[in-house]
């Protein structure tokens, strides 16, 4: 077997300038949701010293940073731009895994003697395609393969495209790097290691099964074969069926009336709802939460969160009942909450579950008017139409202050060009 | 449903066309529109008119294929979106204005003029 690992370098930020010749040459850094922390940063933007979850409200009135553009993250032209670089692998690989909405891997079995060349051109299309530059890593594990991925992105020389598939390439290498740069190493993981004496890949590779077996189960032994190059990790072509579905924000100013807060959960009840409808599926299980800012504790800390088990069901109206049943418990008066969330859960086929003693049919059917309303937000965007109790004002709703065109999902916002 | 009518599934004399059902023309498809490398682009003045491309058009821009003399395209040039006309001079690629009110510009990357993509149709909302 043969993988491949490429990934899109600083691929909001990379999207962002795809559709803005201004951009070129300038530092670009993308915010997180309401606009909080830096989350994609193109390289001159790293060499200012912006820093990877930065806090940008902190930063940015800097001298040195006057230069930088930033963005609110555009999450329609991201999910787009990752299907137009998926697409585009699709002709360079048989099977392409799509690992994250930037990294996705190859299956390269078929082009063992020409890979250099093959993932080279393949480099290049997406560039020209999609205007958005990546880094290939291939070798005969996934592991290996994001490896060499790190080095293609680290070392410039290499060009953006690094092979590990030589036993001896990999031996002088493993030599050299920390073990904390290994996929699925974490930062919980790697103390441990240490203090079993282990630093860098090749004592990792070296330890006795048992010894790992210890510190890491059996996700280090088979940790442990992909790093000697024996593949147990396959590709997955595509996302399995989700365990769980939530819809939480961070609110643009807090929130300390009830009336608001009820509002919030609605929207998020209803968002969560139409998600699980489009994927077909049941929830048997609700959860709501609220908490107030983690790091403003001297207004009052507060976190709570309640969960209930319910019969099977993908009602949007239903689903806004139990959470706002469960908002209720938790609710106390005189803090102000900077995050709440809906959590889904037990999730299954949509009509599949069945429970003894099922009420289902004593239910109003609401699945004409579920599908009208999904069938209505889809054609004229998202939130259109939505239950009364999720709030029309709703200035709550998260900062976004910097939010691109979506140039390539909304007619009304694609980019536009002179005559000359 | 209504919108699931299609000619076929008639109820009560069977439909003579229930195999030959083709549905309404999908013009998404007609221009490529899913292929990853085509882009829409509006279109915003006047100077190409005498091509047929009127203030307001919807261009389709492609960013895959190699450029070709005499093709419009959508190009960047020290941080403007341009419409141009592309031409081959003395091997170079060169942008040329729509009513020639501009001189030439040399398509070179390291002075920030570049071809985005190459325009393969127009559409036009309301005629």
């Amino acid at each position: 077997m043969l993988y491949g690992l490429i990934d899109c370098n600083s691929f909001y930020c990379s999207c962002q300038r795809a559709f803005d010749p201004d951009l070129k040459h300038r530092p670009v850094v993308v915010l997180s949701n309401n606009d909080g922390c830096a989350i994609a940063r193109t390289a001159e933007a790293k060499q200012l010293g912006i820093k990877m979850g930065e806090a940008w409200h902190l930063v940015r009135h800097e001298r040195k940073l006057s230069d930088v553009r930033w963005f609110s993250s555009n999450y329609p032209l991201y999910a787009d731009m990752s299907r137009r670089v998926y697409q585009v692998l699709l002709d360079y690989s048989p099977r392409v895994e799509p690992y994250s909405i930037d990294e996705m891997f190859l299956d390269l079995s078929g082009f063992s003697n020409t890979l250099h060349a093959h993932c080279g051109a393949m480099r290049q299309a997406v560039q020209q395609i999609t205007k958005v530059p990546t880094c290939v890593g291939w070798g005969p594990t996934k592991t290996i393969a994001k490896l060499a991925n790190g080095l293609a992105k680290d070392r410039p020389e290499l060009e953006g495209l690094c092979d590990l598939t030589d036993p001896q390439t990999r031996q002088r290498f493993y030599r050299n790097v920390s073990v904390g740069e290994v996929w699925g190493v974490g930062r919980r993981l790697l103390p441990k290691l240490h203090y079993a004496g282990i630093r860098t890949i090749e004592q990792f590779v070296e330890a006795k099964p048992a010894h790992i077996r210890k510190i890491m189960a059996v996700t280090g032994l088979r940790l442990q074969a992909e790093l000697q190059g024996e593949s147990c990790i396959q590709i997955s072509e595509i996302a399995e069926a989700r365990k769980g579905m939530a819809c939480t924000r961070s609110f643009g100013r807090p929130i300390t009336t009830y009336e608001e807060m009820h509002e919030a959960i609605t929207g998020f009840a209803t968002r969560a709802a139409e998600k699980l409808r489009a994927e077909g599926l049941d929830a048997a299980h609700i959860a709501v939460f609220i908490q107030t800012n983690r790091h403003k504790r001297d207004d009052g800390w507060y976190a709570n969160q309640f969960s209930i088990s319910c019969e099977p069901t993908n009602d949007t109206f239903t689903i806004c009942r139990h959470a706002s049943r469960l908002l209720k418990q938790i609710w106390l008066k005189g803090y102000r909450y900077a995050k709440a969330g809906v959590m889904l859960n037990d999730l299954a086929p949509h009509g599949q579950q069945s429970t003894l003693f099922s009420m289902a049919s004593a239910k109003p059917d609401h699945e004409t008017l579920l599908a009208a309303m999904d069938g209505i937000n889809q054609k004229f965007g998202s939130g259109t139409l939505f239950p009364l109790s999720a709030g029309i004002k709703r200035d709550w709703k998260p900062r976004q202050a910097m939010l691109s065109a979506r140039y390539t999902t909304r007619l009304e916002e694609i980019m536009e060009a002179q005559t000359w | 449903m209504s919108a699931r009518y299609a000619g076929d599934r008639t109820t009560g004399f069977a439909s003579p066309a229930a195999d030959a059902v083709e549905g309404p023309i999908d013009l998404s498809q007609i221009l490529d529109l899913k292929n990853p490398s085509r882009y829409p682009v509006r279109v915003r003045g006047a100077t190409f008119a005498g091509r047929g491309i009127l203030d307001g058009d919807i261009l389709i821009a492609d960013t895959a294929g190699s450029p070709q003399a005499g093709q419009l395209v959508i190009a960047w040039a020290a941080g403007r979106v341009l419409l141009a006309e592309l031409q081959k001079r003395d091997k170079t690629w060169w942008l040329l204005s729509g009513d020639d009110t501009h001189p030439p510009l040399q398509v070179d990357p390291a002075r920030d003029v570049e071809i985005w993509a190459n325009v393969t149709s127009v559409v036009r909302e309301k005629a």
